[in-house]
């Protein structure tokens, strides 16, 4: 995709990203087929370092034991309604984790919500593009 | 006009945005965001292997990925749908992996406003699962619940056990259910299955009643709920 305007990943970018009061200037799509998740001004900007697996699959599906290919990633879109999202899957639960995934294509994981918390939806700025 | 609002026209490489419901959002990229105007549970439901998650899945879209969902598999899906210019937030559980009746949790059949039963028009088992699926309903699901029966695997119409008329005796038979075949594989009929469920549920709530302009919403039903809307075709006539 050849979209130069899209969603800069860079952390430079990252103030066009976010309002005076934290929020969303964007909508929040999927960067594989467009589908929106958020759309601006629904979530705030918030950092937590959060581990997320990776949205490549490895040749190897195995994921051997304990160690899961991933990102930890700090800069995030914090909702705190699942009604919030315009569009966003939920995966089964790993251990106390849900993973947010694309709805459509379902590419992920683009998020993280922890079910300790049900007030806390996370996505990952850089896993997301922004439009 | 702030172009933030815009949402651009992505290239998206012509495979996705067929579905109406697709069609209907990025229609809307001139409005600024506003909250959704209902808010509807819909679960899935039926016996193992009839399609229930691909009919989750071909709602929404063409592809099915791997990458996130063959380890660990998706739970439940929040979904945007717009119907006579409401916008309508779903969130669509499918009941997969917990298949058997009593395994699914009461949890499940209390909040939702839409039931979709699936059974697999090639397998005759999960035909005759549907009377112990209603009884689950009856349980535990809310009356008002809008109920739809549906006879998936219409692409493998060669090895059909259960007729259609089967199917639309069955749903005759208890008050307010709705009946279509579909086929996930292909997408025949999906979209329509879940926005004539939405569409039906929307009808029933107050919330001034849309009286203008649905004719040329995706899905010109009546507003009355007492009015049979014009359904998948030629509806039971049996016994």
């Amino acid at each position: 995709m050849d979209n130069d305007q899209e969603g800069s990943k860079e952390s430079s970018g990252r103030t066009d990203l976010v309002s005076e009061d934290g929020k969303n200037t964007k909508s929040v799509l999927c960067e594989r087929c467009g589908s929106k998740v958020l759309c601006p001004a629904m979530a705030v900007f918030t950092e937590k370092e959060l581990f997320l697996p990776s949205m490549r699959k490895k040749s190897s599906p195995g994921t051997t034991e304990g160690s899961v290919d991933g990102d930890t990633l700090t800069a995030h879109w914090l909702v705190d309604d699942m009604l919030t999202f315009e569009n966003v899957g939920f995966t089964n639960d790993v251990g106390r984790i849900k993973y947010l995934i694309c709805a459509d294509c379902e590419i992920g994981p683009i998020g993280w919500h922890c079910l300790d918390d049900k007030k806390k939806f996370y996505v990952a700025l850089d896993r997301v593009n922004h439009a | 006009m702030d172009p933030r609002y815009d949402i651009p026209r992505r290239a998206t490489g012509g495979s996705s945005n067929s579905s109406p419901a697709l069609g209907a959002q990025s229609r809307r990229r001139k409005m600024p965001p506003r909250p959704a105007d209902f808010k509807l549970q819909i679960i899935i439901i039926g016996s193992r292997g009839v399609g229930k998650t691909s009919l989750m899945e071909r709602f929404t879209d063409d592809t099915f990925c791997e990458a996130c969902k063959s380890t660990v598999g998706v739970d439940f899906k929040i979904k945007t749908v717009e119907l006579r210019e409401k916008k309508i937030r779903l969130q669509i559980w499918d009941t997969a992996g917990q298949e058997r009746f009593n395994s699914i949790t009461s949890a499940y059949y209390r909040g939702a406003k839409g039931i979709v039963l699936v059974y697999d028009i090639t397998k005759q088992e999960t035909f005759e699962d549907l009377p112990k699926w209603m009884k689950m309903v009856d349980k535990y699901a809310s009356e008002e619940a809008e109920l739809l029966l549906v006879g998936n695997k219409l692409d493998c119409e060669a090895d059909r056990i259960i007729s259609r008329q089967q199917g639309e005796r069955f749903a005759s038979r208890i008050s307010g259910m709705r009946f279509c075949e579909s086929s996930a594989k292909d997408n025949f009929n999906v979209d329509e299955i879940f926005l004539k469920l939405v569409d039906d549920i929307v009808s029933k709530m107050p919330l001034e009643a849309p009286s203008r302009e649905f004719s040329n919403s995706v899905l010109s039903l009546q507003p009355e709920p007492e009015v049979l809307p014009e359904l998948p075709p030629p509806r039971m006539r049996c016994c």
